[in-house]
């Protein structure tokens, strides 16, 4: 438990107070009111609940199952965190968000550049195939990292992914993975810039045009999508003249 | 004839009175309790049953994991209620809502700081020096499982947006 950090006569305390040692000293955390406390342990209902015998999943009592309906339990993510500390015994607590795994940026990375040489070489399926692998491989990015990393490759290597389905004329599956992009990454030029040409791809040309000024609001210089939003502009006025 | 101590005495009567009922109500309004703002807390439920579990004990993975859900849990709530508290506020000054759901909340926001102070000190008897961190890890995993349920769901908005475009066939050329 945490130690008290008096000086008081009586007391003694671990470490010294040298010159400052480039760890931080572990700081006496305040104790909670105890009114609250009792409270919080008012408010307890036991649950019920079994560990399974390998020892680190959860499961309901009665059914045995992770994600139980019936008894309102859902111990998934749970169990998913309580296995990637058991398959690192090194690692006692989930570290501070600035410790990453290098191998996985370098996985991802590669994959990624695979697919991309088999974008430049017109064979969309392999590429499809990558891309799908590069991102499967990201989404596994252990969850207490700084999900800036997340963010940044996974939807870099989605909207790499939409561009291979437009060059395949798979519109539809262009525009859901653009949709996931700007899900992930709101105020990214290039997820828009997916979107409104998956949707000219299909034909739905105003609505191209709301998505790129939906774009320029949240980059209002970007000249991609400005360059583009005049194209389709263009496009529209062509197609009712004719 | 009537003496002066009646109209003082009457005054006396009227403000003692009032004096008196106010002040019992006050001390009656004062130690009503509010209803809680939250519902039971199923994580920390959890947190606590296995902490209580001896036969067997439950292994220290485990328990980990469900301290930093029980810190997302928190987390969670913690923005709950910085979101509602500056509503209900407003809501309250228009005389929409009776005072009681904002003590429940002011009471749920004093009740919550008890809970973070607790579960650091949880963290800290696992780990030295996991306290200060566990809050931040919680808010890094909060984003990261939006990204993965958003990117597992591409499928289903896959489905779903043919389903739309070919509903909408007709009106595309």
């Amino acid at each position: 438990m945490s130690h008290s950090h008096s000086h008081a006569p009586g007391e003694s305390h671990t470490h010294s107070h040298g010159p400052p040692q480039p760890q931080p000293q572990p700081q006496a955390l305040p104790t909670a009111d105890p009114a609250f406390l009792a409270v919080i342990e008012a408010d307890f209902r036991p649950v019920t609940l079994t560990v399974a015998a390998d020892n680190t999943t959860l499961l309901c009592e009665s059914h045995k199952l992770e994600k139980c309906s019936a008894c309102n339990l859902d111990y998934v993510n749970l169990n998913r965190l309580s296995k990637i500390l058991a398959q690192n015994p090194n690692l006692k607590a989930p570290p501070p968000g600035n410790v990453i795994s290098k191998n996985l940026s370098q996985a991802v990375n590669n994959t990624k550049e695979e697919g991309n040489a088999f974008y430049k070489m017109h064979k969309h399926r392999e590429a499809l195939g990558r891309y799908t692998m590069a991102a499967s491989i990201a989404v596994q990015r252990p969850p207490w990292e700084s999900n800036q990393l997340m963010r940044e490759e996974l939807s870099t290597v989605i909207s790499n992914r939409s561009a291979s389905y437009f060059e395949s004329e798979d519109y539809i599956s262009a525009l859901a993975d653009a949709e996931t992009v700007i899900a992930i990454r709101r105020n990214w030029s290039k997820g828009h810039f997916r979107k409104a040409r998956a949707l000219v791809g299909l034909g739905a040309l105003d609505e191209a045009i709301e998505a790129l000024q939906v774009g320029l609001a949240f980059e209002p210089n970007n000249a991609e999508l400005s360059a583009y939003l005049q194209d389709v502009q263009g496009m529209m006025k062509g197609g009712r003249q004719s | 004839m009537a003496s002066v101590l009646v109209p003082v005495a009457y005054i006396i009567v009227v403000f003692g009175s009032l004096f008196i009922i106010s002040f019992y109500y006050r001390k009656q309004t004062a130690s009503r309790i509010p209803e809680p703002y939250f519902t039971s807390h199923p994580e920390r439920n959890t947190y606590v049953t296995l902490l209580q579990k001896t036969d067997p004990p439950t292994p220290e993975v485990v328990l980990k994991s469900a301290l930093v859900r029980r810190a997302i849990a928190d987390v969670l709530r913690v923005m709950r209620i910085r979101e509602d508290k500056p509503a209900l506020q407003t809501l309250l000054q228009k005389g929409s809502v009776g005072d009681d759901l904002l003590n429940s909340l002011l009471a749920a926001e004093k009740e919550m700081e008890a809970e973070i102070i607790e579960v650091m000190n949880e963290a800290n008897s696992f780990v030295d020096g996991w306290g200060p961190i566990i809050f931040p890890t919680a808010n890094e995993m909060i984003a990261n499982e939006k990204m993965r349920v958003v990117f597992e769901q591409t499928n289903l908005l896959l489905i779903f947006t043919r389903k739309k475009i070919w509903s909408e066939g007709p009106e595309h050329p």
